[in-house]
């Protein structure tokens, strides 16, 4: 009995060694593969590539990798950089005419050009199949669209519009242009797999993980005909793996054991993955470590249908009874750059329009009881460098330093005159001091959120909540699933999250943000939104929208146009807009280093973004075995 | 016999395919998400630009394409016709792939994980708690109780997460993520077992720790009632060799409940391990259908659970064909 047990366990213990020992032969070499996260998490449906239909598995390489856009928003730079088109978009003078030359020389991964057939053929199949990503649009607003040689494409517009060209401008998503030769093959473009993806991206697939969690790109042997050889030069890593570990605490132990480069991390998972690994990094090599300037304002959005949000002047006492410098410390620890303006703090924004609207700003009044009061601190991104001096973090020193890391400032907290304002719009405290509303009921606030503790919508959900119920309102946070459902149908109070739409970040133009605002798009509570979650209209903003639309996306009066659409939001206050979205990348440098990063901001430094591949071109490989 | 137990078994069995496989069809369809809407936000959270102007419009066609345009006894009529040709219908988030090849990608992944940590975790508990019942007081069975009493209160996740930091991470001689390896070829060879048989180590034997622990329990409770019973004691006094009272006096009754259970467990196998997929990063059933909730994919909640309706229902019914095999007791009534 004894003998047979010992030699049960000594075959347990040499079948555990044999399977843990084992090394595939064909693993690409790690000092010639970049390795990074796949941000959506697992891929649901790993064998299709065919995002033109579907939008599953975007982030898998693909648009990172593969495929190219015609145009693309670096919101770092500020620039629209010309992939695909070899120059800007070309309108006619009534816009009802658009111009795209293309690029010479691009050819597909599988040795056929690139050239004007293609996007003919992208646009075409998208408008004559329902389901496609762009067959709505693409209807709507294209009469016809023609090859006019191998290397120029017009489009005849049903009506005039200055920015058609959107639909193919690329910020994490756009029409980009799909090859003819091998979709004129499938017999339907919406089941059609698309595997293996042939593109004009500067690498090719190799292989994928049947269960969705890996996906393994080669540099292609011909990527100087590619646009990222032709703009940048030779991506450094032979092979980019996307992997997928699992949630921040898997991604930080990836991290630690230099089996992840590049990763979305918690700002606590971060200092776990720093504090391990002396080779990573953050966005910033020191305090704030996360990415600040990124182009999604994040806060929080109210309804304005619902009573008492329906009141500006209640929306002006809310944000006022806020302590901003509190709240980043609450949930980043003070690592937030200020975007009181619904416009993110962004280096392309700061020079167009927080420039500008600072003495704006400063010299904003608000009236109260017959008094004016001058509602904005353009001191607090020193008073947040001051306190994170005084927790023992470094923080740069001049005023453009400062303020590119906390942005030009944020409303005083001002809980007298957020109490005065309520009171002179008929609400009271009630003996234990708590805010009843004008018809003497309590005050209850629900601001609703997602459940991804991480995310801004969470975060900012919790510690508003906690201030406003400092306040002496009862205040409370809900995360909930089906949170964009609730804000879809207006069933809702308040939500965490974004308090505008998202703009390009790059260029000047602003309309992407702000045309959600539109007074056309407006629903009734009860109906599916389809403009702004805070269902907030106003007619001068109509007047700048249609002036926009008339004016070519290029034009500097555009800045002006935008920032008297900022001043009208600031007026109505439709949301708490707080902060840009803030990222904590960890970076590892022991295989790689030069990274975009804090320091050195030379591209969009996120990793899931279509940006990667002109940032591959600039990695350092360490030698390091 | 045939009649009057076979018979109503099946009409049973089929009514209770027919009542769940109908709420599966109701009840999603109570979610407060629709797909249209869902599919929406999603483009747009993965950065597709949408045009407000566009929005209603797309609406409307996915509307059309998803087949959600009817009423919903229509929905539910063509819902039966398709299910009668074998069709699932398409996801509605993996527009237009069929619900069948999505289940069909997932569910080996599943069945191999957890077919394997039940039969081992049923096995080694079901004869560690006879073993104990039979020798009590031997050193081997306090310890195997201790343990079983120890380990099985644990919280799954965090015995998975104590395996997966030890193993994988502070030790790292099994992967951290994944199904298999990137090299390894698919296929029916000896090297992409091996690396199948590494990668799903740390999954199983997370499962099969805990598991172990319940079919331990319940053996023993089932076995110690039985050997004070006459025909053991009767067995004992004739003087029968003591292995032939344990596997065919006591183990012999006391496994009927375990197959039960074990039948029961079988059935849910096709609603994944969402705990375990999570933490060992390992594909299956469970992240499937926990996305299909959240997106409201009704076509794909409707197609797992119909194959956990079935998986369990069959083997409820095969359990209870074979009691007569198993059980001359239930023969005889």
């Amino acid at each position: 009995m004894k003998l047979k047990s010992a030699v049960f366990l000594v075959l347990v213990a040499v079948a555990c060694l044999s399977l843990s020992s084992w090394v595939l032969a064909v693993e690409p070499p790690r000092n010639e593969t970049l390795i990074a996260d796949i941000l959506t998490g697992k891929v649901g449906n790993p064998g299709n590539f065919n995002f033109w239909a579907t939008w599953v598995g975007n982030d898998k390489g693909l648009q990172q990798l593969v495929i190219d856009p015609l145009w693309m928003a670096d919101y770092v730079t500020g620039e629209i950089i010309n992939v695909l088109a070899a120059e800007n978009p070309i309108y006619n003078d009534d816009f009802t005419t658009l111009t795209v030359k293309l690029r010479e020389g691009v050819y597909w991964n599988d040795g056929v050009e690139f050239t004007a057939d293609d996007v003919v053929y992208t646009v075409t199949l998208s408008m004559a199949t329902p389901g496609l990503g762009y067959h709505t649009q693409f209807n709507q607003n294209i009469a016809e669209v023609v090859k006019v040689d191998p290397y120029t494409v017009v489009f005849e517009l049903k009506e005039p519009n200055s920015r058609f060209h959107y639909q193919f401008l690329d910020r994490w998503g756009a029409c980009r242009i799909l090859p003819k030769h091998i979709f004129e093959t499938a017999e339907d473009p919406l089941s059609f797999q698309f595997n293996p993806p042939i593109g004009t991206g500067p690498y090719k697939l190799v292989e994928y993980d049947l269960g969705g969690y890996w996906f393994l790109y080669e540099l292609r042997e011909d990527w100087d005909r590619t646009v990222t050889g032709m703009v940048y030069g030779k991506p450094a890593p032979k092979y980019v793996k996307f992997i997928h570990y699992g949630d921040a605490s898997k991604k930080a132990m990836a991290q630690i054991s230099h089996e992840l480069d590049m990763a979305d991390l918690t700002p606590e998972s971060l200092q776990v993955v720093l504090s391990r690994n002396e080779y990573a990094r953050g966005f910033y090599e020191d305090f704030p470590w996360a990415e600040l300037l990124h182009p999604a304002v994040t806060g929080a959005a109210f309804n304005t249908l619902v009573e008492p949000f329906d009141n500006p002047e209640v929306r002006w006492a809310l944000n006022l009874a806020l302590d901003a410098k509190g709240l980043a410390l609450t949930a980043y620890d003070g690592a937030v750059a200020f975007s009181p303006a619904y416009i993110p703090a962004l280096l392309p924004y700061y020079e167009y329009y927080y420039e500008e609207l600072q003495p704006y700003l400063e010299d904003y009044t608000i009236e109260v009881d017959g008094e004016l009061y001058q509602p904005y601190n353009s001191n607090l991104p020193f008073e947040m460098a001051e306190e994170a001096r005084r927790k023992g973090y470094t923080v740069p020193d001049t005023e453009k330093e400062i303020r590119i890391m906390f942005g030009y400032g944020w409303w005083k907290h001002s809980p007298e005159i957020a109490e005065k304002l309520l009171i002179k719009n008929g609400f009271s405290r009630g003996r234990d001091g708590k805010w009843l509303l004008p018809d003497g009921t309590p005050w209850k606030i629900e601001i609703v959120c997602l459940t991804t503790s991480t995310n801004p919508s969470f975060k900012w959900a919790f510690s508003i909540a906690n201030q406003w119920s400092e306040f002496g309102i009862d205040c409370e946070a809900v995360p909930n699933e089906q949170v964009e459902h609730l804000t879809d149908m207006g069933d809702y109070q308040v939500v965490g999250g974004q308090p505008a739409a998202e703009p390009f970040g790059a260029g000047i133009d602003l309309y992407r943000g702000i045309n959600v605002f539109k007074s056309a798009f407006f629903k009734p509570l009860g109906e599916e939104r389809v403009g702004h979650q805070s269902r907030w209209i106003d007619e001068e903003i109509d007047g700048y929208i249609a002036q926009m639309e008339l004016t070519d996306y290029n034009d500097p009066k555009n800045i002006e146009l935008g920032i008297e659409v900022i001043k009208r939001l600031i007026d109505g206050q439709p949301g708490v807009s707080l902060a840009s979205f803030p990222g904590f990348m960890g970076l590892d440098t022991y295989y790689w280093t030069n990274y975009p990063s804090g320091e050195n901001p030379y591209a969009v430094p996120w990793y899931h973004w279509p940006n990667l591949k002109f940032v591959l071109p600039f990695l350092e490989p360490t030698g390091r075995e | 016999m045939f009649k009057k137990f076979f018979i109503p078994r099946m009409i049973q069995y089929f009514t209770v395919l027919f009542i769940g496989i109908t709420l599966v069809f109701v009840i999603p369809r109570l979610l407060p998400s629709d797909p249209v809407s869902t599919q929406l936000h999603r483009m747009t959270s993965q950065g597709q630009y949408l045009d407000p102007a566009a929005v209603e419009e797309m609406r409307e066609t996915l509307q059309e394409l998803y087949g959600l345009k009817g009423g919903m006894l229509q929905q539910y009529f063509s819902y039966w016709k398709r299910l009668f040709t074998g069709d699932l219908g398409p996801s509605f988030t993996q527009f237009p792939t069929p619900v069948i090849a999505l289940i069909r990608m997932s569910l080996p992944w599943t069945l191999g994980l957890l077919l394997a940590s039940l039969s081992l975790s049923w096995m080694i508990g079901t004869v560690l708690g006879g073993i104990k019942v039979s020798f009590p007081n031997s050193p081997f069975s306090k310890a195997t109780e201790l343990l079983a009493m120890g380990i099985r209160p644990i919280p799954y996740y965090i015995m998975a997460l104590v395996l997966l930091i030890l193993f994988a991470f502070l030790f790292p001689v099994f992967p951290m993520a994944g199904g298999y390896s990137v090299g390894s070829k698919v296929g029916f060879n000896a090297r992409f077992i091996k690396d199948l048989l590494r990668h799903s180590f740390l999954p199983i034997l997370s499962m099969v720790v805990l598991e172990i622990g319940g079919w331990f329990l319940q053996m023993r409770n089932v076995a110690s009632n039985l050997v004070e019973e006459d025909y053991v004691v009767y067995a004992e006094a004739s003087g029968l060799p003591k292995s032939k009272i344990v596997f065919s006096y006591i183990m012999r009754n006391a496994i009927v409940p375990q197959i039960t259970g074990f039948g029961l467990n079988l059935g849910f196998v096709f609603g994944g391990a969402l705990i375990t997929e999570m933490v060992f990063s390992y594909p299956g059933m469970g992240t499937l259908l926990y996305s299909a909730i959240i997106a409201g994919d009704y076509n794909l909640i409707m197609g797992i659970n119909i194959f956990s309706i079935v998986g369990v229902s069959t083997a409820m019914l095969i359990i209870d064909l074979l009691y007569p095999l198993l059980d001359p007791r239930v023969r005889y009534q």
